[in-house]
């Protein structure tokens, strides 16, 4: 019993992470139609930054933490201004490999680093263990859930409530009525971008105690798909929903299938999704127009 | 004019052949002819149905992989090269008619998370099943050999591929005129009004998956031999992208365009190694630069030409 409660510790931290990146994937492909296949590199580069701000410039570790947020958040906008905007009305395929290619780029980029591409780092927070009686919990499984709880509550808020959110979710609703709205449309792309790159680089600051810094931790991203399908392709909340249900399904496979079969019980259970349940687990809501 | 359409290419590709042999060497130019031609195949896979059928393939290494799996396993139990290069095709298909199953009456972008899946999947099989596969540590191939006679020089070998892409290009085009490469485009233009024609887009789209994954089997059966080695992470996703990048360089419209993009995808890592020699200092020795270069002449593909490079070329 213990440790079944450990591995769903474990498991909904993870899917936590899982679930952030499939909301920076769905919240872009939204608003954007663009399919973002560089969310890993934004998420391992996110990492690094805050690594490199804390530990070789010195700053205190919350600052470093926001300042690696804000400068994601910054060269998402930055990248969506530049290039990404031109994949807009493209087949899906030209923003697949535009964002496959600056990935590329990112992650040679920071391969080139000598320091970065050897050694993996961890990021001197919530290290220790919490003890609840017989219970030891990792005290980094409760800082990721507490986080995404906090940010999926900002982040409702500020759909819900903000001049800006309501933009942003009438533009993924339909572009052109928002744009006869009077709503900046190319704005509300780059905000998104904004948006997308800056909760990637929170998964990837939330995921470095529990995986540390390392040059391919990006590649956690690809199990954001499945989370993403599960949620329905186009719900934020069915994003979040279904890295958790991942995350979980992952942890429990891990603790009753044979080792292995734990990596491709996201991939199955996508492929199973898409059969049974094509507009996600939700169901119905929404529809499923991911074309 | 029909004629000339078969004559410039015909010319381009030998003078370029002959250019490859008199700078670079018979042996080398050969080999690496070998490998255009092999990647041209599999990329002719993507070229079907992404420029074709107008769907999303991001898992088209693992059919590339279980026809390489095939041929190699059928050719170490005593198979006959030339007798299993079908059966690694059919090992293609039945890869691309499952990859897009979950997917059939979704398409588009739904398309690509399933081959997605099914390739990630394919790769941890690949990996885990070390009593057929031997794991990660992969697989030895023999020659391939037909009667008693071994194609050990390069020459030999970019002639059989050469043979092979020719054969399955003639095949191709005749499928594309006939009601089944009507039935693709007519999906790929608009699934609604084709369905309204009398077409069941579902079946048109599960077609496209299955003869696009025998082309990329057919090519890793090839593969399998010429590189005489195999291991699950030479068909990774990178090895999907090169293919998709191979397909959009080439233009996916038209066939021929599956050739020009091969030999970009494979000149490129040359190319990049070239350039970085000629970069002073120690940065340009890591591995990073290579990455970043490649990833920055993908950006630079996708920015410039958006309909792939033989587009501007052939109306």
């Amino acid at each position: 019993m213990l440790a079944f409660l450990q591995v769903l510790s474990s498991g909904i931290a993870i899917g936590c992470v899982y679930g952030l990146v499939a909301l920076s994937f769905v919240l872009i492909f939204k608003a954007t139609q663009t399919v973002s296949f560089m969310q890993g590199d934004l998420l391992m580069l996110g990492g690094f930054a805050g690594l490199a701000l804390h530990l070789a410039a010195g700053w205190p570790l919350m600052l470093s933490a926001l300042a690696a947020v804000l400068a994601l958040a910054l060269l998402g906008a930055g990248l969506e201004r530049a290039v990404l905007r031109r994949t807009i009305g493209q087949p899906h395929l030209v923003a697949v490999l535009l964002t496959f290619g600056l990935g590329m780029m990112m992650r040679g980029g920071v391969a080139s680093v000598p320091a970065a591409a050897q050694d993996m780092y961890r990021l001197p927070f919530a290290a220790d263990t919490l003890e609840l009686g017989p219970l030891v919990l990792a005290a980094s499984h409760l800082w990721v859930i507490g986080a995404t709880m906090v940010l999926a509550l900002l982040l409702a808020a500020f759909f819900r409530h903000t001049r800006a959110g309501i933009a942003l979710r009438a533009c993924a609703e339909d572009a052109r009525s928002a744009a006869l709205m009077g709503v900046p449309v190319a704005r509300m792309h780059t905000l998104a971008w904004a948006l997308g790159a800056g909760l990637a680089a929170v998964a990837g600051l939330l995921l470095a105690p529990i995986t540390f810094v390392h040059l391919n931790m990006g590649f956690i991203a690809l199990k954001a798909f499945p989370a993403a399908v599960l949620g329905g392709l186009t719900s934020l909340p069915g994003a979040l929903a279904g890295g958790v249900f991942l995350g979980v399904a992952e942890a429990l496979a891990g603790l009753a299938l044979p080792e292995g079969a734990k990596d491709v019980v996201p991939y199955v259970l996508l492929m199973a999704a898409l059969l049974l349940f094509p507009t996600g687990l939700a169901g119905g809501r929404g529809g499923g127009d991911g074309r | 004019m029909r004629r000339a359409a078969v004559l410039r290419p015909l010319l381009a590709w030998t003078l370029l052949l002959a250019l490859a042999v008199a700078s670079l060497g018979a042996d080398f130019a050969f080999g690496q002819a070998t490998l255009v031609v092999t990647y041209a195949i599999a990329g002719l896979g993507v070229v079907i149905i992404v420029g074709q059928a107008g769907q999303i393939v991001l898992g088209q290494g693992a059919f590339v992989a279980l026809g390489a799996y095939a041929q190699a396993l059928l050719v170490q139990a005593g198979v006959a090269p030339l007798p299993a290069l079908p059966i690694a095709a059919a090992a293609g298909a039945l890869g691309g008619a499952l990859a897009s199953l979950p997917a059939g009456r979704l398409g588009g972008l739904y398309f690509g998370m399933s081959t997605l899946a099914f390739a990630l999947i394919v790769e941890e099989l690949l990996v885990r099943w070390e009593s057929l596969t031997h794991g990660a540590a992969g697989l030895v191939v023999p020659a391939f050999g037909l009667a008693g006679w071994t194609a050990g020089t390069p020459a030999a070998q970019a002639a059989i591929s050469l043979a092979v892409l020719l054969a399955v290009l003639a095949v191709c085009a005749r499928l594309l005129a006939s009601r089944l490469g009507r039935a693709w485009r007519a999906v790929r233009e608009d699934e609604a009004a084709a369905a309204a024609c009398g077409i069941a887009p579902a079946a048109a789209k599960l077609r496209a998956f299955a003869v696009g994954g025998a082309l990329s089997g057919l090519a890793g059966g090839l593969y399998a031999h010429w590189i005489g080695f195999i291991s699950p992470e030479q068909f990774g996703l990178v090895f999907s992208f090169e293919l998709l990048m191979l397909a959009f360089i080439g233009g996916t419209r038209r066939l021929a365009g599956a050739a020009w993009g091969a030999l970009v995808v494979v000149a490129m890592p040359q190319l990049i190694a070239v350039l970085r020699d000629a970069l002073p200092g120690d940065w340009a020795r890591s591995a990073g630069l290579e990455l970043m270069l490649f990833g920055a002449v993908v950006v630079g593909v996708v920015l410039l030409r958006p309909q792939g490079l033989a587009d501007g070329s052939g109306r």
